[in-house]
């Protein structure tokens, strides 16, 4: 999912961690609100102000995403994104909307496919780029206790310092193993290489790896847990990241529906 | 562990009975004749299904025999995997009860078999495949292999003037993560008697008639709720057998492999629907029009706004005293066994699955109390091959008596107490109806001592 607001260049650029997220191509189901909350804490990061971008190092950062789903096959998401770090106080950052559309499970499909687009503005002295476009194909598939999911995604400036480098390649994945009904855990990969056709050197992209767990504790509540190590120069050193979501049906539900 | 396609194996070499053939014999024909083989079926305008079936048709022909009367069946396997027709709800001995877990020889791929059997008890049975589908939802009960059975009584439950013989079943199945956080069968279409709402002949009656209505739940996993808006239902027997307290009911309910016979006055004349109640599963296709004479227009449907259903309703007056000689109780414990949120859940019963499930030989002529224990959060129609049950206790602990089935759905997170004599020996096998479920390990075996 989204890692980084602005696509390049890399290395002029503060990373900023606001949602950190593979997609799977699940959506959420029709008169069903899925709230979430994403909590990352840079505990390693940037800690000079670049491009009159502050620094991300010890940066707090909550976001709050709802997701309404529209009818089986898609949902649209926004996003509230937040900051919070000594000298800065709590600020808002900017705000997001995504819809998403998937391939109905009754097509029969061996994985799972969905689009997502995401289109936002965040104030710039959390990114350079201050309006960004994402689309973001999905695949996922689970088999037996494994899961794999991939997300191979383009991003465009719009309005920034980067808005003539083209398109960007951001791609994210993940797979975990079912230790149990409850217990699942696995690691996720979130790449920024930079522009399509102008890949970025190794110390000026984004590579980072993070161990994760998720509970499956009821079909109403999701957690995700997870730690994360940047390898490359450009990417923030250590994050501790935390979703929790929980579904809301506001429908009449009927036995009879 | 030995797997029911190595049983397949096992008991086509073995030579049992009854008489298997290849093709091209010279025996005298037969009563009746079941050719099993592979089929495209249209269930709607714009939805075939490729399967396979009886006699090229979904469900398979009406086979009407008379009780106690010796019949002889001709089974023809065309297809290139071995098959094995279960004649569910009769008396019969293992080797021709139809599952190779008792001892029933499957049918070779190309090959034919020919059962000599003397149908009872009398009422509504049906006939369909015993194999196994594991992964493959177009297989075994999730395709078109399953017929009607009709093991004619002396005496009719009612009087009627017409009767209808109608089949539900679920096709094309897909795997969707469930809420029980595994994988579990979904559907594409729905239909009554091979065909989606639109797609088939309406049911034909006049104004005035009484019809009896047969109804059997074919499909391989799903549960069915059935109403005929304008009317009701007057339920007279269940799984065949006449039921102790006739009652008139708004809706059906029918687990897996269940069947209901109910009649219905015919006093509202117009076109209407006869479908599932459930919006969703309608919209699959599961709805089929009742025509009254003379009368044309869009069928028409009342939506009901719950569902409802109960065995007890149907039962007898409680007997007072105790029974001389108390049952042998065995309790049967089901749950479920994580595999994965990427796989189906497999099975136990009393903590092991088929073919490691033991439990003391039964002893010919004792009555025995089986005691259903669900733990698990899904709902079980499970089934006990060659005998019929008695229900007793239910899920709400309510006692019942007189209630006879061979299918009984133990709801998620229930106990349930049904009770039957042990007069017919030989391996009876006892297992879930859900394909899924029996797939994966929710099967054992009765053996007589």
């Amino acid at each position: 999912m989204l890692l980084a607001f602005a696509a390049a260049p890399l290395s002029s650029r503060a990373q900023t961690n606001y949602e950190i997220q593979v997609y799977g191509a699940d959506t959420v189901p029709p008169e069903t609100l899925m709230v979430e909350l994403h909590s990352n804490y840079t505990l390693d990061g940037q800690k000079f102000v670049v491009d009159g971008v502050y620094p991300t190092d010890h940066q707090e950062h909550e976001t709050v995403e709802l997701t309404q789903g529209l009818n089986d096959w898609s949902e649209v998401g926004f996003y509230i994104f937040t900051s919070e770090q000594d000298g800065h106080g709590v600020q808002w950052v900017g705000d997001h909307i995504r819809p998403r559309v998937r391939v109905p499970d009754s097509w029969g499909w061996p994985v799972g496919v969905g689009l997502s687009t995401e289109i936002g503005f965040q104030r710039s002295a959390y990114s350079t780029d201050t309006w960004t476009w994402e689309v973001r194909p999905i695949i996922d598939k689970a088999v037996g206790r494994w899961y794999f999911a991939i997300n191979p995604a383009l991003e465009r400036t719009w309005h920034g310092p980067d808005v003539n480098q083209g398109v960007g390649f951001a791609p994210s994945a993940k797979i975990s193993y079912d230790f149990n009904r409850v217990v699942s855990g696995g690691v996720e990969w979130y790449a920024d290489y930079g522009a399509i056709g102008n890949i970025a050197p190794i110390h000026t992209q984004q590579q980072q790896l993070f161990v994760v767990t998720d509970l499956n504790v009821s079909p109403l509540w999701e957690i995700n847990i997870g730690v994360g190590v940047g390898a490359t120069a450009a990417t923030d050193h250590l994050i501790f990241k935390a979703i929790l979501g929980r579904r809301f049906d506001w429908g009449r539900h009927s036995p009879v529906d | 562990m030995i797997s029911r396609r190595d049983l397949l194996k096992i008991s086509t070499l073995a030579g049992l009975a009854p008489r298997l053939t290849a093709f091209g014999h010279d025996a005298p024909a037969p009563d009746h004749t079941i050719e099993i083989a592979d089929v495209t079926l249209d269930l709607a305008p714009r939805h075939t299904v490729k399967t396979t079936a009886y006699n090229g048709q979904a469900p398979g022909p009406l086979l009407r025999f008379k009780e106690n009367q010796p019949v002889t069946i001709e089974v023809i396997n065309r297809t290139d995997r071995p098959e094995v027709v279960h004649w569910h709800g009769l008396f019969l001995p293992p080797a021709v009860d139809g599952a190779v877990e008792e001892g029933t020889p499957a049918i070779a791929p190309r090959s034919s078999a020919r059962y000599r059997l003397t149908p009872r008890p009398s009422g509504f049975r049906w006939y369909h495949t015993h194999s196994m589908a594991m992964n493959d939802l177009s297989r075994a009960q999730y395709g078109g292999q399953h017929g009607f059975l009709m093991i004619e009584p002396r005496e009719n439950p009612a009087r009627y003037d017409q009767e209808f013989f109608l089949a539900l079943h679920d096709w094309g199945g897909y795997l969707l993560a469930s809420d029980d956080g595994a994988m579990n069968p979904s559907y594409a279409v729905a239909t009554i008697n091979g065909k989606a709402m639109g797609s088939g002949e309406p049911l034909r009656v006049k104004q005035g008639q009484r019809i009896l209505l047969h109804i059997l739940n074919s499909s391989p996993t799903e549960v069915h709720w059935i109403a005929l808006a304008g009317h009701s239902f007057r339920v007279v027997a269940l799984d065949g057998n006449p039921v102790p307290e006739p009652q008139t009911v708004a809706m059906l309910r029918l687990a897996p492999a269940e069947r209901v016979c109910a009649l219905v006055e015919m006093d509202n004349p117009g076109v209407w629907i006869l479908g599932e109640v459930r919006k969703h599963v309608q919209a699959l296709g599961m709805a089929i029009a009742v025509e009254y004479e003379n009368q044309s227009g869009a069928p028409r449907w009342h939506q009901p706004s719950d569902l409802s259903w109960g065995y007890e309703q149907f039962g007898g007056a409680p007997v007072g005293g105790n029974p001389a000689e108390p049952p042998t109780v065995i309790p049967l414990v089901f749950d479920s066994k994580f595999q994965g949120h990427g796989a189906m859940e497999s099975w136990t019963i009393n903590g092991a699955s088929y073919p490691d499930v033991r439990v003391a030989p039964l002893i010919a002529g004792r009555r025995y109390r089986l005691q259903f224990v669900n733990n698990s959060v899904d709902d079980h129609p499970v089934h006990l091959h060659r005998h019929s049950f008695e229900l007793r206790r239910l899920g709400a602990g309510n006692d019942s008596r007189g209630i006879i089935k061979d299918v009984v759905l133990v709801d998620a997170r229930t106990r349930m107490e049904v009770e039957f004599t042990a007069d017919n020996p030989g391996a009876s096998l006892f297992h879930c109806h859900q394909q899924n479920h029996m797939d994966r390990g929710f099967m054992m075996v009765f053996n007589y001592a």
